[in-house]
């Protein structure tokens, strides 16, 4: 019998495998035009294996899937000590970043380990999601569709962004779903309502203070479906730390009344990996934007 | 950050900077090691969905011709699929076509590495300067892996950066076969093109492509295509999937 954290472990790297493989395949060449649909790309669609893969045990804790030390099994090694450094400023976030510790599947605890406040209402989604994984028809969702997924899942998946940090703005790139970020600075320029919301900070000392709110749809914040209403706000209070080694420390709380009874935090840290600057290329509507091009394993979740 | 502070200070005593020296101060950051600053938010001075050769003709091959007048028919009769595989999906169109948006894109000039961050569908080129290279990852160390970039190319591949007094000269190989060079022009993986890119005023953007594929065409050829310098404002979130129309078609092509 495997221990515990061998199968947490091949787990998490048979997910990271997937997302790999799927990228892999949006690379391939493709059919010649003409050929029919993402069938003859000879796989399934990327991010479609997201919820119909591995994933944490239902309702268990959260997912720790490392061998011992904390760190994904795919993080690459510690950065060399000549590698670039940061700007000493530390309101300046600009470079590149990235989640190097365990995917965490589902989120079950607080910041403080509390259990998550679910409404009735959220907990009915949350206990859907799960169980839909259990009987093997699990939920199309916007990953699967190579749709932005929201802050929470698009900034926990191992694999870098960038954070092009301007006078007006900070506009987050990442690698994967080439998903985008802009953080105005200026409540005029605020944008309107979008799948990644609206995002406008300030400063409060040296932490910069991310209100996102305005999203045109409901969030996954893991992957197993912890939910989020459209009529969440989003608060993530960034700040530049360094210890061993760089990193962004970023504590979101999620305020949602449609689904949660308060507002509840949880934390995440982004190592500073200069040499993750240039991004590998994350194409999934080659498959997902084919007729039929969402995994067909998925099913649509039913609306409350 | 200072130069932020030092801008913001400089424009309230100015009462308001002009566009172009407002982005001038703001992006020193960057510029340390570049001889010019790119940096700015452009958009195409006139839309164009198709290259114009210099010299007024593209030099086909005969295999480059007949594919070319393949496309032709396709977007005739509105067949999509059949020629445009990568955008009718929504995927990226790749480059130079990405060059050709109509929406706007933003430079960003990082110590050793250039960006071009599109608004259409959110998509990212980067530009390595001198010895800046993607991580070497395998298997057992992380998705993504360039070894599979080489295999099978990429619709945006890596493209080389160098500094010619003035100009940003871009070298880019490594393509997938799936894309097209503008809205019609088919190419093979063999593509290779040289950009040079350079201010030819305060705020207009120059982009002098040669564009060379043996299979498709006899002779390397060029073109030239202008952008305007666009106010520094964010980019309202664009999602292709959300903007086909009934036929699969996107309503914005890229």
């Amino acid at each position: 019998m495997e221990s515990g954290t061998n199968s947490i472990w091949r787990r998490t790297a048979a997910l990271a495998l997937l997302i790999y493989t799927s990228a892999a395949i949006a690379q391939l060449p493709g059919p010649p035009p003409g050929a029919q649909g993402p069938a003859a790309d000879g796989g399934p669609p990327p991010g479609g294996l997201l919820p119909g893969g591995p994933n944490g045990p239902p309702g268990a804790a959260g997912s720790p899937g490392d061998g011992g030390d904390g760190r994904n099994p795919f993080a690459p090694p510690p950065l060399s000590p000549d590698a670039p450094q940061p700007s000493a400023d530390p309101r300046d976030f600009d470079g590149t970043w990235y989640h190097d510790a365990a995917l965490q599947f589902q989120i079950t605890t607080d910041l403080f380990g509390s259990k998550l406040p679910f409404t009735d209402a959220g907990r009915k989604v949350e206990q859907r999601r799960v169980k839909s994984l259990k009987t093997g028809t699990p939920f199309i969702n916007a990953s699967a569709r190579c749709f932005p997924p929201g802050q929470p899942w698009q900034m926990d998946l191992n694999m870098p962004f960038q954070i092009f940090q301007s006078k007006n703005r900070l506009d987050l790139a990442f690698e994967e779903y080439h998903g985008l970020v802009q953080i105005v600075l200026d409540p005029a320029k605020a944008l309107p309502a979008a799948y990644m919301g609206s995002s406008v900070a300030h400063w409060d000392g040296n932490t910069l203070v991310v209100e996102t709110t305005s999203f045109k749809d409901g969030l996954w914040l893991d992957v197993d479906g912890t939910p989020a209403s459209k009529n969440a706000k989003l608060t993530m209070r960034i700040r530049k730390v360094k210890s061993d080694h760089w990193f962004l420390e970023v504590e979101f709380t999620l305020d949602d009344p449609t689904y949660y009874t308060r507002a509840w935090s949880w934390m995440r840290d982004y190592s500073w990996r200069p040499d993750m600057t240039l991004f590998h290329e994350y194409n999934c509507e080659l498959q997902t934007g084919a007729k039929d091009g969402v995994d067909p394993s998925l099913v649509p979740e039913p609306q409350d | 950050m200072k130069i932020g502070r030092r801008a913001r200070s400089l424009s309230s005593i100015g009462g308001g900077l002009c566009l172009t020296m407002a982005a001038a101060l703001l992006s020193a950051r960057a510029l340390a090691a570049d001889p010019v600053n790119l940096e700015g938010t452009w958009k195409l001075s006139a839309p164009q969905p198709a290259f114009k050769p210099e010299g007024g003709s593209i030099p086909f091959t005969a295999f480059g011709r007949k594919r070319y007048a393949q496309n032709k028919r396709n977007l005739a009769s509105g067949a999509y699929e059949e020629y445009d595989y990568a955008t009718a999906r929504c995927a990226s169109p790749g480059v130079p076509r990405l060059m050709l948006t109509p929406l706007r894109f933003r430079i960003w000039q990082r110590p050793g590495w250039i960006a071009f961050q599109f608004e259409w569908n959110r998509l990212l080129r980067q530009v390595a300067l001198g010895s800046l290279t993607q991580p070497q990852v395998n298997l057992t160390s992380g998705p993504g892996n360039s070894e599979d970039d080489a295999l099978v190319g990429r619709a945006i591949p890596i493209s080389k950066g160098s500094w010619e007094r003035d100009t940003l000269v871009v070298d880019t190989e490594g393509f997938r076969d799936n894309t097209l060079l503008d809205n019609l022009v088919p190419h093979g993986y063999d593509l290779k093109t040289t950009e040079r890119i350079r201010l030819k005023d305060a705020n207009t953007l120059e982009d002098h492509i040669s564009i060379e594929d043996p299979k498709y065409f006899t002779r390397p050829w060029q073109t030239v295509v202008n952008y305007q310098r666009q106010p520094d404002d964010p980019f309202p979130e664009n999602v292709c999937l959300d903007t086909r129309t009934a036929d699969g078609a996107a309503a914005v092509k890229p």
